[in-house]
């Protein structure tokens, strides 16, 4: 028994570019998710090399599959593992090939719940469930959080809204119709359909052919010329994706670098040096550093130990409120001081070599900190249950859509809207009925 | 003195709960006392004259379905019968009766004086008898105490009812009654938590003063649908129309120009009206930018000229009343035979009762009505038929009762309020619950009809006639199923004549009739099938057009079931579990909500919760 009849997948392995990654389904069709994936019939406990494929039948990558009928497998349900080649792209591309086989992405913890009660575990390892849907699931709201940031979360909720106004007209239509308005004509429903399926359309095509994935935590690298920023930027790289010289002033434009900290995906920046110049184009430069500075997740401010001044006076008082940031002593291969978290400085403060990669693992788990990064639900899954209720919302607007012309706004569409709605609440957050009707009585007056 | 006689439920109020709570105790079984402060008012409509509208003819079809009172009086009362949401689809159809009330009352009475077990006494209540922490029965104002196990309590707006017309206010349950302040000082020293709502009613105009002539006339539907089962159209009064008038910018500037001696502008009124049915000076200061309101000019009864102006409740001064009246088209010359008010009284918060609607402060004693923030007689009276079945059920030993919101309007009403309480009189729109598509008028004896009889509040008469109807809806489809059609066949060639659409390989005839365009009437025609009743083609049909639909929702529905079976032990520590949030953790502390079903609906809770719950509680059971 689940809690409820779905079938469920998720990355097993932990985000990040391992050498093997594991997608696991759980649930009474996940030999079919399972086949639908490898286009092939799959035999019980046994390994098998296999091709993944994605819908359209492209191959996704290649690798093993396991098949454990139930009630002897982890979960005691029928489960299926998709071992492929780590790393997040792969394995993302391979959840959605078993999301749109019929999966659903499966909560923090979810397979261990079903493990529990099932039966499967004891109770001292009972505990240790709680415990794990505790702190996966704080862990996935960071995630959601962080990847909600921008754009893409601003979009979302507009679209939710939109459905919400929809929705007002429809219900209010079915619930007050002794009432003198058309509700139907003066909330122009079919024209308001049709944008949110566009935008909704937009907006999945969008996520869809990356525009998600290049979607990361905003890490700015600044500091006065030559303090080591490119050097930071190429350590973190593991490649000379910037031209490292010992002139002042090399970087003169914005350099952006899609770095996967450990699992942690990261767009690092980095800018050029803060200082006057009369170089026309370092000073759009130095104009375009400042203004990646404003916007970032987390600014990594760069110095010299030989420095004299203070590099926080670099920033002005207003983004330093706004801002998280550490401070980056570089070069500790000349200063000689130790590497590492400054002990008590705040903002924090951490040395380290760019040359020598002295310091670099604080660093990483520095950065891992900040960003509330766990390592069991990385930005990845969360984009990825975004995306899935997006489609979801998609799949009732377009239900919608057709109940609406064939049979005009009765309760079919009114069902599909509310569907569509529940979808997008799983991202937004949730409208409950009585914040409808709080909607309707706000916007017409009703009532005898 | 006690009175000699012991009873195992005690009903307390004559109102719309309370009559379905004392006549379904009655008819589990259970020896019951009826105790209204006037037998005359018992089944009296204190509000506007009319039954059902959409979502509340829903409960009231399941009222019926629970073998209830208020589709039979209403089929013996209305004088205007009328199908909203006709072309809107089966789920949301509704249908609404305006109702002589009188007849109304009567036919209540009639009801309850010839059921078994009941026992009718006229007498206020102003005390309850408790003993070992429990109800053991209830004292009246002559000292009178009548004993029982289970007490429900359906008391309306008499608890600290007060009137307000203008700045002037004075104590009363409903205009011309005394409220129940005894037993409300009574109930407010017990640990409920109280607090005070708000609803009014319109002035009532002399109909020899109104001229119809300039209104809009809207009869009822021909031929008029019927409210009960056991119901038919032959028992319906003489109907009679209704009529339409409008305010205009006149009324709004007298309304406007009164607003300074209105208990609502000025402050005396605490307590929280509904947003649904505000009152007309609400209408004005809200949508300002509206030019005109509608009135529906109800007749209050056959045998009376008295009207009711549906859309003009207001607590503004009488002269106001009078002078904003006489502005509306048709009402140039009205008489007030009665001037509106706004009345304010106690309610409980519903979050103090289980889903049995027995309070969890007081065992054996149970709530139902407006006393639990609802309004609405189809509201009270669902709540009473099922504290009445719970109540009886209570004193027999058996578990209680509690449908799901998958099964029932009911479900949706008591669920609402006992886990998420209500700020404001709590109506029933069809919006609410989200199995709407199954949760239709036209198979709510199929959704509980069984259900009652197992419990054993459907009588002899509505299962008969239940079962008979069941099984000819079976045997219709089993005859859909059994018929298969061929292309290019006479059969064929009959339906697509009959409905235009074309027959392009074998099938059955369950499955032609799953297509938009193919009506069951056509079938049975072509098939030559002897004539079958329509409420019974109509369910065949709808079943089976809907069956998708409902298909889809099946997963939301066994979810629902499992965590209704999910019980949650009292002794859950929700503080010490780590992964929820503060804020939960108090919400989950306060309701102490009785299954995983019920923790669901708490707002802000998330499936990452609802399986901390799980596993928490599994532990908890496993320890034990």
């Amino acid at each position: 028994m689940a809690l409820d009849g779905d079938t469920i997948a998720a990355v097993a392995t932990p985000p990040g570019r391992g050498g093997v990654g594991i997608v696991r389904i759980s649930g009474p069709r996940a030999r079919d998710v399972m086949q639908a994936v490898t286009r092939a019939a799959a035999s019980p406990r046994r390994a098998q090399l296999r091709d993944f494929l994605d819908p359209s039948g492209a191959i996704i990558d290649r690798g093993i599959v396991l098949f454990f009928p139930g009630p002897a497998s982890f979960t005691g349900e029928d489960v299926a593992e998709l071992q492929g080649h780590g790393g997040p792209v792969v394995m993302d591309l391979l959840l959605e090939a078993c999301l749109s086989a019929g999966a659903r992405f499966a909560r923090p913890g979810e397979f261990s719940e079903r493990a529990f009660v099932n039966g499967k575990l004891d109770l001292v390892q009972a505990e240790a469930v709680a415990d794990l849907i505790a702190s996966a699931s704080k862990g996935a709201a960071r995630a959601a959080m962080r990847s909600l940031s921008g754009d893409f979360s601003r979009r979302i909720t507009e679209l939710a809204e939109a459905v919400l106004n929809l929705r007002i007209f429809v219900e209010a239509a079915i619930d007050f119709p002794e009432e003198e308005v058309d509700f139907l004509s003066t909330g122009n429903v079919k024209t308001q359909l049709d944008d949110i399926a566009a935008n909704l359309a937009t907006l999945i095509g969008g996520a869809t052919q990356g525009a998600l994935r290049t979607e990361g935590w905003q890490v700015v690298i600044a500091g006065r010329p030559n303090a080591g920023k490119s050097s930071l930027l190429n350590r973190l790289a593991g490649s000379d994706r910037a031209i490292v010289t010992d002139v002042p002033g090399t970087t003169r434009d914005v350099l952006r670098e899609r770095i996967d900290l450990g699992g942690l995906p990261l767009i690092v920046v980095d800018t050029a040096g803060l200082r006057a110049s009369l170089d026309r184009v370092e000073q759009e430069g130095v104009r375009r550093a400042r203004a990646e500075v404003s916007t970032a997740d987390h600014l990594l401010l760069v110095c010299d130990p030989l420095e004299s001044e203070d590099p926080l006076t670099l920033i002005n008082q207003e983004s330093l409120d706004h801002l998280r940031l550490t401070v980056v002593e570089n070069k500790t291969d000349l200063s000689g001081l130790p590497v590492g978290i400054v002990a008590g400085a705040s903002p924090p403060r951490l040395r380290l070599s760019a040359l020598t990669g002295a310091g670099f693992e604080a660093l990483e788990a520095h950065l891992k900190a900040v960003a509330g990064y766990r390592d069991d639900e990385g930005g990845f899954s969360a984009r990825r249950r975004h995306l899935d209720g997006l489609r979801r919302a998609q799949d009732h607007v377009e239900r919608a859509r057709a109940a609406l012309s064939s049979m005009l706004a009765g309760e079919l569409v009114a069902e599909d809207l509310r569907a569509a709605h529940q979808a997008l609440g799983e991202i937004v957050g949730e409208t409950t009925s009585d914040d409808l009707l709080g909607a309707i009585f706000a916007s017409f007056c009703i009532g005898k | 003195m006690r009175f000699p006689d012991s009873f195992d439920v005690i009903v307390i109020g004559g109102g719309h709960a309370g009559t379905e709570a004392a006549a379904a105790a009655a008819r589990m079984g259970a020896q019951t006392l009826h105790l209204t402060m006037s037998i005359e008012t018992i089944g009296a409509m204190s509000c506007n004259p009319a039954i059902g509208g959409i979502g509340k003819s829903h409960l009231v079809r399941e009222i019926d379905a629970l073998d209830g009172i208020m589709a039979r009086a209403t089929d013996r009362a209305g004088i205007q019968f009328r199908v909203l949401n006709g072309s809107k689809g089966p789920a949301v159809r509704a249908t609404r009766a305006q109702a002589d009330r009188v007849l109304y009352r009567g036919a209540v009475r009639e009801l309850l004086e010839s059921t078994d077990n009941l026992k009718i006494f006229q007498q206020a209540v102003v005390d309850l008898v408790v003993e070992d922490g429990r109800i053991a029965g209830v004292v009246t104002q002559t000292g009178l105490t009548f004993r029982a196990p289970a007490v429900v309590l359906t008391t309306g707006t008499f608890l600290g009812g007060r009137i307000h017309v203008g700045l002037t206010h004075h104590p009363g349950g409903r205009a011309g009654d005394a409220p129940s302040n005894a037993l409300a000082e009574r109930l407010r020293a017990l640990p409920f938590k109280v607090d005070r709502l708000k609803t009014g009613t319109p002035p009532r105009i002399d109909g020899r003063t109104v001229d119809f002539g300039v209104m809009t006339a809207q009869p009822g539907d021909e031929p008029a649908p019927v409210m009960s089962l056991l119901g038919s159209r032959a028992e319906h009064p003489r109907q009679v129309p209704c009529h339409i008038t409008h305010t205009n910018g006149e009324t709004h500037a007298v309304i406007r120009e009164g607003l300074d001696r209105s208990p609502m502008y000025t402050g005396v009124i605490e307590g929280i009206g509904p947003r649904y049915c505000p009152s007309i000076e609400d209408k004005v200061v809200r949508f300002a930018d509206k030019s005109s309101h509608q009135v529906f000019v109800e007749p209050e009864g056959l045998t009376t000229q008295e009207l009711y102006p549906n859309g003009i409740s207001t607590s503004l001064p009488f002269d106001v009343q009078l002078r904003a009246v006489r502005t509306i088209a048709g009402f140039e010359r009205a008489h007030i035979t009665r001037p509106g008010y706004a009345i304010e009284y106690d309610f409980f918060d519903p979050r103090d009762l289980a889903p049995s609607l027995e309070t969890k402060v007081l065992e054996g004693l149970f709530f139902a009505g407006q006393i639990n923030g609802t309004t609405g007689y189809e509201e009270a009276a669902a709540q009473g038929l099922l504290a009445g079945i719970n109540a009886a059920l209570k004193v027999s030993g058996r578990a209680p009762w509690c449908p799901r919101r998958d099964e029932a309007y009911i479900g949706v009403l008591v669920d609402d309020l006992t886990s998420r309480g209500t700020n404001e009189p709590y109506r029933m729109f069809t919006s609410r619950a989200e199995f709407r598509l199954r949760l239709r008028e036209d198979n709510a004896d199929l959704r509980l009809t069984g259900i009652g009889h197992t419990l054993g509040v459907v009588g002899r008469t509505r299962w008969q006639s239940f079962t008979t109807k069941s099984s000819a809806i079976d045997a219709l489809r089993a005859a859909l199923k059994s018929a298969t059609v061929v292309p290019g066949s006479v059969l064929a060639q009959t339906i697509e004549g009959a409905c235009g659409e074309r027959v392009s390989n074998a099938t059955d005839l369950l499955a032609v009739l799953r297509r938009p365009a193919v009506k069951i009437d056509a079938l049975v025609a072509a098939l030559k099938l002897p004539e079958v009743a329509a409420d019974v083609a109509n369910q065949v049909e709808v079943q089976t057009k809907y069956d998708g639909y409902i298909a889809r929702q099946q997963g939301e529905i066994d979810r629902l079931a499992r965590h209704e079976a999910t019980a949650l032990p009292r002794s859950l520590e929700y503080a010490a579990i780590d992964g929820l949030s503060a804020e939960l953790k108090q919400k989950l502390a306060a309701a102490r909500p009785e299954t995983l079903a019920r923790a669901a609906r708490i707002p802000g809770i998330t499936p990452a919760a609802l399986s901390l719950l799980l596993v928490h509680a599994r532990r908890l059971r496993e320890q034990a």
